[in-house]
């Protein structure tokens, strides 16, 4: 890994969030690099929020000193998100929900629409394309997500629990999409997850404790 | 991406249908009681041109307040000129005629003039076509109408109509679309003198002065020489009129706007509530690299979607409307009519209203935390 370019830099990171009038210290002090094409595993709990202390480089690029417009250009074409609970948008198709953040890019209607499709049959979808997320079982609207998560060709594809919501077969069969475009694609690859199994799944792991990273 | 917008309006119909209520309501009122006042303002300015702007009306004066009142029927009592003050009219130096006319109000906006058939010019009513018949003559019981009034009566030439329990007979039927004598029932004005026991006066005196400068001497002159008698010039006539119009404007259209604000006020609600709802699908639309820019777009343009359509039934509901306000409280006439600057008017308006009820919400969509979003839900 060393010598490799770092795709992700954390220096000195914190992160506290306020909920109730709780303080919560997700991150204390984290000092963090993974380099691009790399699939890596944390463990433990992740933490959200607004107060962050530290510097976070992506590409070498200060994300703090990133406006709300640059982020939002960095979250669409740089890095892919999978959530835990897929977040499809309810009222669009497949197709749709997958072509979306190209349409947000800018990208005509005809041009997502055919990518999507393209994406959708990749993952194994080809047959659901005009479904709707209430149509769908939580394996398949997970895949959806997947190909959605790819159609802006990111650098990074960032899984937040990708498998929560699925039983564990399921989940491991999105675990082996990921993983084989991973290996076919060369894109880095992190996942967020307590589940100490689907992290030894990755090739480094990262270890989080206390807000710290407590093995790499 | 018009596409998504409309999407997500027709994935909660009961929502967006409940919004667009709102608007239609108001447009269709704009639509409506405007079309009365868009046509009273056509009225106005058809019946005034056709009179020579040289004119002075002459009348016994009057309370301006009956004139806003409705147009009860035939109720509006106007006393008349007597046969004396009509000659010390005459007698008045520089005045090149004088034509009395005598005016009866009837229901619908209709009246009875009865009118030199000689001097019909100066009513500026020289021009008129007839669909049938002709003119009446001097001296007999004959009337030709217009007709709105020919449909009131329900009669065609050669019927006959009662006049103060006195019989005229029909014999003439203007064209349609004669401006205010689509309202009038003209007989000569020997007859209405009899019909009406007039005793030779007249509700109304025309002068025609032989020289148009002396147009406000002889006004002058004739409110000096007679007690309570109001003379007014064609200037005088329009800028009243003006003032009624405007009044009417303002009655019409002042509902018109509450109804708006109302609609506006229930689209801020309605699209904060859906952006509400929304906050996690918005989340997810920021989260997946949507600038803030692209969800205020988004909202916009449902709001578009939705204020299009809906002003554009209103416009078309309103269509109906004014038959209906046409029929049963104009009485028949074609008084209402919805001009094209109305109706695009309405719906510029309409969509303008809403684009602007949106702002606010929109905003509220924009400053969406994306990653309080999706994980609060």
């Amino acid at each position: 890994m060393k010598g490799k370019e770092a795709i992700f830099d954390l220096r000195d990171v914190s992160k506290v969030y306020c909920m109730k009038g709780v303080e919560t210290h997700a991150l204390r002090g984290v000092d963090l690099k993974v380099s691009r094409g790399e699939y890596a595993a944390i463990v433990g709990p992740s933490g959200s929020g607004k107060s962050t202390q530290g510097k976070f480089f992506l590409e070498g690029r200060d994300v703090s000193e990133m406006d709300d417009n640059e982020l939002a250009r960095v979250r669409r074409e740089k890095v892919g998100f999978i959530f835990q609970s897929y977040n499809l948008v309810p009222g669009l198709t497949a197709v749709e929900n997958v072509a979306l953040p190209m349409r947000f890019a800018g990208f005509g209607r005809g041009e997502a629409q055919r990518r999507a499709v393209e994406l959708l049959k990749k993952v194994g979808l080809g047959e659901r394309l005009d479904h709707k997320p209430s149509e769908m079982s939580g394996g398949e609207e997970q895949r959806v997500a997947v190909a959605r998560s790819l159609v802006n060709d990111p650098d990074v594809i960032m899984g937040d629990e990708p498998t929560g919501n699925l039983d564990s077969r399921t989940g491991v069969e999105i675990m082996e999409l990921i993983e084989d475009l991973h290996k076919k694609t060369g894109k880095t690859v992190i996942i967020v997850t307590h589940d100490l199994k689907l992290a030894k799944r990755a090739p480094r792991q990262i270890r989080m404790l206390d807000g710290k990273v407590a093995s790499s | 991406m018009l596409d998504i917008a409309l999407r997500e309006l027709s994935s909660h119909k009961m929502r967006t249908a409940l919004t667009a209520v709102g608007i239609f309501i108001a447009i269709t009122a704009i639509v409506s009681l405007g079309s009365i006042s868009a046509g009273v303002s056509e009225l106005v300015t058809s019946s005034t041109s056709a009179i020579g702007s040289d004119t002075i009306f002459v009348m016994k004066a009057f309370d301006m307040s009956q004139m806003s009142g409705p147009p009860s029927s035939g109720s509006m009592t106007v006393t008349d000129l007597t046969s004396d003050e009509l000659e010390t009219i005459r007698s008045i130096a520089g005045v090149k005629r004088a034509v009395p006319v005598i005016s009866r109000q009837m229901g619908g906006f209709t009246e009875v003039d009865g009118i030199d058939m000689d001097e019909v010019d100066i009513f500026g009513a020289k021009d008129i076509e007839f669909k049938e018949g002709n003119w009446p003559d001097n001296g007999n019981r004959e009337a030709a109408l217009g007709y709105v009034a020919a449909n009131m009566f329900g009669v065609a030439v050669g019927d006959y109509i009662s006049l103060n329990e006195k019989e005229v007979e029909v014999v003439g039927i203007f064209e349609e679309g004669s401006g205010a004598y689509d309202l009038v029932v003209l007989i000569p004005y020997d007859a209405a003198d009899d019909i009406y026991e007039a005793g030779g006066g007249a509700t109304q005196v025309m002068v025609e002065p032989q020289d148009v400068s002396a147009v406000d001497d002889i006004k002058d002159t004739i409110e000096e020489e007679l007690d309570g008698v109001d003379a007014m010039t064609m200037k005088d006539a329009l800028t009243m009129m003006q003032d009624m119009t405007l009044t009417l404007n303002v009655m019409t259209y002042g509902i018109g706007f509450v109804a708006s604000l109302v609609a506006a006020i229930g689209i801020i609600i309605t699209m904060y509530t859906s952006v509400l709802e929304r906050r996690r699908q918005i989340g997810i639309m920021k989260a997946t690299g949507a600038l803030g820019r692209a969800i205020m777009k988004q909202v916009m343009e449902e709001a578009l979607i939705l204020s299009v359509a809906s002003s554009v039934l209103g416009v078309v509901t309103s269509l109906f409307m004014v038959e209906i306000i046409n029929e049963v409280l104009l009485g028949g006439t074609r008084l209402a009519v919805v001009t094209p600057w109305l109706a695009a008017g309405a719906v510029g308006y309409g969509v303008m209203l809403t684009l602007l009820a949106a702002l606010y919400p929109s905003w509220v969509a924009v400053k969406v935390d994306p990653i309080r979003a999706i994980r609060e839900g």
